[in-house]
């Protein structure tokens, strides 16, 4: 008896939407399928991750500038360590003992990356390995970024944070340092026939590109005395000066030569070194049974001569007069003769790829085609799964703690509206990765035990907390666009207050604001990826890491291309879901029938459609 | 009392009770909307409150379920004050008609119906159906269970919300204007449902601006301006012999 009659451009609409959702679904099925049969196939050819061997050799740079630091007053090298068999494994301060949890980056090879099967690896986590070994210890390596990754070894997160770190006295007010393993040249990179010709040209109103929190930044801003543009990672700054959106970039040498390639519209033109800042591993500044035992184990492993096997395989460069890793005890490492090894392949060199055009930089860039699938199986079996986890707990956290929220911001009793006010002005009011770094490393620490370190949670709940701000204000204008009647008359039949919002008020007002809150899930999905600051093991990467650390591998754009359409494959059937509501909830279901015989007429419009 | 006796006692109103308001004052802030309203309604017998637009007729019924609480002054059930009583048990026993019906929109009529005898009685989902289906009965609306209110016309809506107030079985119903937001042709029929009820036996008191209504229904008038009752009484003497200048110059505004 009730004829239902969709009205003429609701069916256009709904057939367009799912035209359009079917051409999505399909494409990207179709890109799902053709990776996963073709991903073993795809060569690790573009692989940056992997180490360059001795052959890669360079010398003393010939253009070292000579504004270079002198051999500064190094106080704070070792005169020698205690011996490695005095060390005692149970006092080393370790969150779990006999296991070093390492955080690293991704994105810095071949110092420090990840390699096409996922495992953190580079110079300095090759070496970290070997003087684990030498104490009898296991490795765990954390992925994070380089602006939390001290606070988070200061915090005892991570036990040792391998980073090329170069040390600086700025940095030791905030960790400890072992001896240097390793030591920084900064390189000048800068476009192909840029009239910088070297670190003297440099000048204000230029654009310089360093890595924020770096030392490069710190040596342009106080020795340069300039205004650098800064960046969140080595890789986006070089793309920024390919595409000449930048004029110059300050990097450390080991970055500049592992990412400037033949035939890229770049190259490195000076270099400049400051040996009294070696780089090292920070260890948590107190913990200086753990610096002891690093340092003993660093020596170990030069004296039997480990660190030159890593050292010419990974990052072989002549090192600065001067200058030897480990404590002053311990020494010289014995090193193949690297300016010969360069000198042989230098005519090679020289002759150089032709340079590509624009166009070609782009599709490079962006369009290769391996990269998609060999990114594609990563994003699907381990992307996906752990963005769709975190954003589900999260948005779990976000309805309850919401709706708590919107219900105590329109309570009568003060001391419930106060401090739901409070909270939703705070956490709406800060930027979503202050929240993450806070929430992860401020109370990190202290739920330690709970959570056994792992930031993953402490991810989880950050983002909830966040989405509770923004759902408990959806809420909120919902439950309060709800007419009064309708709690009057639910009072008038005998409900109380809490009964006539559970099954009267609240149910209407959430389907009110069904879009928005959908909207909300939205953004909640795309602001996973921001978990990844706290630091996160290979297994928990969600989609946007899986792509960034493929980018960071290869220096091209394309995984990152391929973890945005995920995020497409998952939010524009979202997006037209909220238009479907919306749709809907405006115009209601078109339902007529014929009239009741006692009141012939129209059918009444004066309550809304939900 | 005809009762029809057909339908089973229990789903019927219960043993209707007689209502006082004794001295009724409610403030909003420092605006006197009630100031010592007194008013009497014998069990069984039907009330119609009339009076200008904000003389506190509205607010009265609310005052007198409680769903305002009087400031000073009492109210009395069948001769015995219901003020310290838990309010949601006392508005139980009085079911409440509004202007705009205020229907659940999100629920179907019949859940409309049985939402409260099932919540607040604890009916079984066959006893609830049963019942409400019933009340759907009496207001002529039992074909239109299983539909969203938004789908019927004003004047079937309000029979749906007299079907849900009835539910409850109460002893008291309020209507409070219950036909001012109906087009002119629906007004009868739910005249008409209201003058059933009194002969049901219900005792009521009706809001309203019928007075055709009051005048042919109502035992008892009484007409409120600025707080007050100012005059009250039988219908006949209250429209024929008006003693206050305020119900002759109101009367004559509105007859």
């Amino acid at each position: 008896m009730i004829s239902i009659r969709v009205s003429r451009s609701t069916d256009g609409y709904v057939a367009n939407m799912t035209r359009l959702l079917k051409t999505a679904v399909t494409t990207l099925v179709a890109l799902l399928v053709l990776a996963m049969g073709w991903a073993p196939a795809a060569g690790a050819d573009v692989d940056q991750c992997a180490p360059p061997g001795v052959q890669s050799a360079s010398a003393l740079p010939t253009n070292l500038a000579a504004a270079a630091t002198g051999p500064g007053a190094d106080k704070y090298t070792t005169e020698a360590v205690p011996a490695l068999d005095s060390v005692n494994r149970d006092a080393l301060g370790l969150g779990t003992p006999g296991v070093l949890v390492v955080g690293t980056l991704s994105d810095a090879p071949p110092s420090i990356c990840i390699d096409s099967a996922g495992q953190f690896t580079g110079f300095d986590n090759e070496l970290l390995r070997a003087i684990a070994d030498k104490l009898g210890l296991r490795v765990n390596f954390v992925g994070t970024e380089f602006s939390g990754l001290l606070a988070q070894v200061a915090s005892r997160r991570f036990d040792v944070g391998s980073s090329s770190i170069t040390t600086t006295d700025a940095r030791r007010k905030t960790v400890g340092f072992t001896n240097g393993y390793d030591f920084g040249y900064f390189s000048l990179v800068v476009p192909t026939g840029s009239p910088i010709t070297g670190f003297e040209k440099l000048a204000a109103g230029q654009r310089i590109g360093v890595v924020q929190g770096t030392v490069q930044e710190a040596y342009v801003v106080d020795t340069l005395h300039l205004d650098p543009v800064k960046f969140p990672d080595y890789n986006t700054v070089y793309a920024s000066l390919k595409t000449r959106q930048i004029d110059a970039w300050v990097a450390p040498s080991q970055q500049a030569q592992g990412t400037v390639q033949p035939g890229d519209p770049a190259q490195i033109v000076e270099n400049t070194f400051s040996l009294d800042n070696f780089v090292a591993y920070a260890v948590a500044k107190e913990n200086k049974p753990l610096i002891d035992a690093l340092n003993s184990g660093l020596d170990a492993v030069i004296a039997d001569g480990t660190w030159s096997r890593l050292y010419s395989d990974w990052v072989p460069r002549a090192l600065p007069p001067g200058w030897k890793p480990g404590s002053k005890a311990v020494p010289a490492p014995q090193l193949p003769d690297f300016a010969a090894i360069a000198a042989a392949k230098a005519p090679n060199d020289g002759a150089g790829s032709a340079p590509k055009s624009t166009l070609a930089q782009l599709k490079d860039a962006f369009g290769d085609w391996d990269l998609y699938k060999q990114a594609i199986p990563d994003l699907f079996k381990t992307g996906l799964p752990n963005t769709l986890i975190l954003t589900f707990c999260a948005s779990i956290i976000g309805l309850i703690l919401g709706m708590l929220l919107a219900v105590a911001s329109i309570s009568q009793a003060w001391w419930l509206r106060w401090p739901a006010r409070v909270y939703t002005d705070v956490f709406r009011g800060l930027p979503e990765v202050v929240v993450i770094l806070i929430i992860g490393l401020g109370f990190g620490p202290v739920v330690g035990g709970l959570t056994n370190n792992n930031p993953y949670p402490l991810g989880i709940a950050a983002l909830g907390l966040m989405a509770a701000a923004y759902v408990g204000e959806i809420f909120r204008s919902g439950i309060q666009s709800v007419e009064a009647g309708q709690l009057e008359a639910s009072r008038a039949l005998g409900f109380s207050y809490p009964e006539s919002m559970r099954l009267v008020v609240i149910p209407q007002g959430i389907r009110r604001v069904l879009p928005a809150l959908v909207n909300q899930f939205i953004s909640l999905l795309k602001a996973s990826s921001l978990v990844y600051f706290l630091g996160l093991i290979a297994s928990q990467r969600e989609l946007f890491q899986v792509g960034r650390d493929l980018n960071a591998q290869t220096g091209n754009l394309s995984p990152l291309v391929a973890a945005g359409l995920f995020y497409l494959l998952l939010t524009i059937p979202l997006t037209h879901l909220v238009n479907f509501i919306d749709d809907r909830l405006r115009r209601g279901r078109q339902i007529t029938e014929p009239d009741d015989p006692l009141d012939p007429e129209h059918p009444a419009r004066t309550q809304e459609m939900v | 009392m005809s009762t029809p006796s057909a339908e089973p006692a229990r789903l019927l109103a219960a043993d209707p009770v007689s209502l006082a308001a004794k001295d009724v004052h409610l403030s909003f802030g420092s605006n006197a909307v009630l100031r010592g309203v007194d008013l009497e309604v014998p069990a069984g017998s039907t009330a119609a409150i009339i009076g200008p637009s904000g003389s506190g007729k509205s607010t009265l019924l609310r005052t007198l379920n409680r769903l305002h609480e009087p400031d000073r002054g009492d109210v009395l059930l069948d001769g015995r004050s219901v003020l310290k009583d838990d309010p949601n048990a006392l508005r139980q026993r009085i079911g409440m008609v509004f202007q705009h019906f205020n229907l659940f929109p999100h629920r179907t009529v019949l859940d409309n119906v049985t939402l409260a005898p099932r919540k607040l009685k604890r009916l079984g989902g066959d006893e609830a159906r049963e019942l409400g289906l019933v009340q759907l009965d009496r207001v002529g609306l039992r074909h239109k269970a299983d539909v969203r209110p938004a789908t019927l016309s004003g004047g079937q809506q309000q029979r749906v919300a007299i079907a849900r107030a009835l539910a409850m079985a109460p002893q008291l119903m309020f209507f409070d204007e219950a036909t001012s937001a109906l087009d002119p042709e629906l007004v009868k029929g739910i005249l008409a449902l209201i003058a059933e009820l009194k002969a049901d036996g219900l005792t009521l008191v009706v809001v309203t601006h019928e007075m055709g209504f009051a005048q042919s229904t109502a035992d008892a008038v009484a007409f409120m301006d600025h707080g007050q009752v100012v005059e009250s009484g039988p219908p006949q003497k209250l429209f024929e012999a008006a003693e206050t200048e305020r119900l002759q110059r109101f009367l004559s505004q509105v007859l």
